[in-house]
């Protein structure tokens, strides 16, 4: 019983059969109370009518009417159910039948209950007890339970509702539980299986629009988006494990030579600035991590603001102007229409800049790289980075993205392959993606914004 | 300059506190918050440095917080090793003025503290940044070198007036990127050089004395001195 108390469907039922009672109480006491009340009153009441009628004869025919009286009274075909009694002053019996006055009864007049011994068999009754002009007492009762079988039906009526709510909730508490059990017990195996490591495993769901379908639906989404972000985690460690440990071994021969060969101060001093500035590369790629981690969890939502992204792009490419000018790169801008959106001006900027910056890397001498900001007819805000430069085969664009990801044509140039993956980070924070497409030849790289798409 | 360094981690502590005293500062130190605290509320110090996690009940920012409450107005550079951009918005807002990050290079320390201390004493008032013959009129928004109008784009005119305000100390390529384009990353290639060099061919073209030096693993500097 404790153990069913445990369940939320037994609960349920439990509520319902309590309910159920208290509504089949509160219709049926008032119904009782009201029968009894009427039966009581109409009882007494004619009880009252033969009192008074009986005291009449008293006050007309004295003593001897009065006994006539009850002798005929007597007579009467109800009387088996009636009392009746005639005592004088000092409560001895005149005639009636009674064999005594019953000693229970208070010597007041008024209306009582007792039971009393007549012919040998014990009865309730209700009486009235009357005292008559001078000093003689008149006891007139009716037995009462007459009414009782009925009213002993009542409650075995009462009862067995009582019983049949209780044992339908019962019943209908263990259907219940049957069935959610089932279902609960489908989502606590797949739970079970994915705390084992199992992130394929999916709730079973049956297309349905009912509630437990629903709740499916939505756990398998979030069960996605773990299994995706644990992928990733996993991914990332393999890379950093792999891209940290380079710099980090050739910081620790370096320092390690040193300590072996002792060479001359200022050897020793130009080996420390090309140690320090080994680490400085490490704290780099930690950087760029954290600064990818921060995206990731949608936490830089907070910094939203209203962004012109047409304003953002033409800064970075101003900002980026002379490197291009170095390289005798034509780096244009062009914008149109209304591009304010909700978005984080610090990333967008970073995101924006990071692509100009790529462009720059791969762009050819005396090439170009067209910026242009447009806002699509789906109202995605479009920021494109155009280069004519040697572009990325098909089968290597949806790696770029990959955290430290470095394309064979990036060989040799700087970075440490996080770059394109803020950009499809700080895209995702704001609603789009990174779309990565030929330019014949070269690279378009299209950062979307979809100011709809963010839920905050 | 008289400066408070609240830090608790005694390595860093000594590595700055060593820079500053070689740089002819004198530097209070204090590893834990309540020090620093009663350090901050009782002397007068030019700038402070303040570690954002202490151990003593009370962190770096709870500090700053107190004591501008009191109505101190010591400049504060915050160091802490939190580098979300909410942090740093965090800590600016609590009063700090300025925000760097651990690991950081002693060079961009010592730059930001000159900084912090020349803007808390400049002079709001002024409307021509003169260094040498070099002048920049901020009203007029023209430059003129040795009496020559040098016609420089708005950011250029940005990026002068920053290295004019913070002449004779050395600016970093990340302070010039922060105040200069209000960025906060790291453009990883040598675009802040090459906008520097662009500039320093307008302002120090054809001139026996040039102005705006290079500051090796520093940054640059803004001089007439030699």
């Amino acid at each position: 019983m404790i153990r069913l108390l445990r369940f939320s469907a037994f609960n349920l039922a439990l509520g319902y059969i309590a309910l159920s009672i208290a509504v089949l109480t509160l219709f049926a006491t008032p119904l009782g109370m009201a029968w009894r009340e009427g039966i009581d009153e109409a009882r007494s009441a004619y009880l009252q009518q033969d009192v008074q009628r009986l005291t009449d004869i008293f006050g007309r025919q004295g003593v001897q009417g009065l006994i006539a009286a009850v002798d005929r009274y007597l007579d009467m075909p109800f009387v088996p159910e009636r009392t009746i009694l005639f005592a004088d002053a000092a409560l001895s019996r005149i005639a009636g039948n009674l064999a005594a006055w019953p000693s229970e009864l208070p010597a007041s007049p008024g209306t009582h209950e007792l039971s009393i011994d007549r012919g040998g068999s014990l009865m309730q009754v209700v009486v009235i007890h009357a005292i008559l002009p001078g000093g003689n007492h008149l006891l007139l009762g009716r037995e009462i339970s007459r009414f009782r079988k009925l009213e002993i039906l009542f409650r075995y009526g009462f009862a067995g509702a009582a019983v049949a709510i209780l044992l339908l909730g019962w019943l209908g508490g263990t259907l219940i539980r049957h069935v959610l059990l089932s279902e609960v017990q489908g989502v606590s195996q797949t739970a079970s299986a994915i705390v084992e490591g199992d992130l394929s495993r999916r709730l079973p769901t049956n297309g349905g629009r009912d509630e437990l379908d629903m709740l499916a639906q939505t756990v398998n989404r979030m069960l996605d988006q773990i299994e995706q972000l644990v992928h990733g985690v996993r991914n990332v460690s393999n890379a950093i494990a792999h891209d940290l440990r380079t710099p980090l071994a050739e910081l620790r021969s370096r320092l390690e030579e040193l300590s072996v060969t002792r060479p001359s101060p200022g050897e020793t001093f130009a080996e420390i600035e090309t140690a320090v500035a080994d680490v400085d590369r490490v704290i780099g790629i930690f950087n760029a991590l954290l600064r990818l981690a921060e995206i990731d969890t949608g936490a830089r939502r907070s910094g939203f603001v209203q962004v012109d992204a047409a304003k953002i792009a033409s800064e970075a490419a101003e900002f980026y102007q002379p490197v291009a000018e170095l390289k005798w790169v034509t780096l244009t801008f062009a914008s149109s229409g209304d591009l304010t959106a909700a978005g984080d001006p610090l990333l967008l900027a970073q995101a924006i800049g990071n692509l100009i910056d790529n462009a720059l890397k791969y762009a050819q001498e005396r090439g170009t790289i067209a910026v242009q900001a447009i806002r699509r007819p789906d109202g995605a805000i479009e920021v494109s980075v155009s280069d004519d430069g040697p572009g990325i085969p098909d089968d290597e664009k949806p790696k770029v993205t990959t955290r430290f990801y470095r394309g064979d044509a990036s060989r040799g140039t700087p970075g440490v392959g996080l770059g394109l993956s803020l950009v499809a980070a700080v895209a995702k924070l704001h609603g789009g993606v990174l779309e990565l497409t030929d330019n014949h030849p070269g690279l378009r790289a299209t950062l979307l914004m979809f100011p709809a798409n963010i839920r905050t | 300059m008289k400066i408070l360094c609240v830090e608790d981690n005694e390595r860093v502590a000594r590595f700055v506190k060593k820079g500053l005293v070689e740089a002819g500062h004198t530097v209070d130190h204090a590893d834990n918050g309540r020090d620093g605290m009663f350090l901050a509320a009782s002397e007068p110090y030019d700038v402070i440095i303040m570690d954002r996690m202490l151990p003593g009940n009370i962190d770096g920012l709870g500090i700053i917080e107190a004591v501008r409450k009191a109505g101190n107005k010591t400049p504060i550079l915050i160091l802490s090793a939190l580098s979300d951009v909410d942090d740093r918005i965090r800590g600016l807002k609590s009063g700090g003025d300025d925000y760097l990050v651990k690991p950081f290079a002693f060079g961009e320390l010592l730059a930001r503290l000159d900084a912090l201390v020349r803007r808390s004493q400049e002079s709001t008032a002024e409307t021509t940044l003169v260094v040498d013959d070099l002048s920049l009129n901020l009203v007029t928004r023209k430059v003129t070198r040795a009496g020559q109008t040098v016609v420089l784009q708005p950011r250029e005119f940005k990026l002068l007036e920053y290295l004019m305000r913070h002449a004779n100390q050395v600016v970093t390529r990340t302070m010039l990127l922060e105040n200069v384009w209000d960025y906060h990353f790291d453009p990883r290639t040598n675009v802040i050089d090459v906008h520097v060099s662009k500039l320093r061919q307008k302002i120090d073209a054809g001139s026996e004395r040039p102005l705006l030096r290079t500051i090796r693993n520093a940054g640059y500097m803004l001089t007439a001195d030699d």
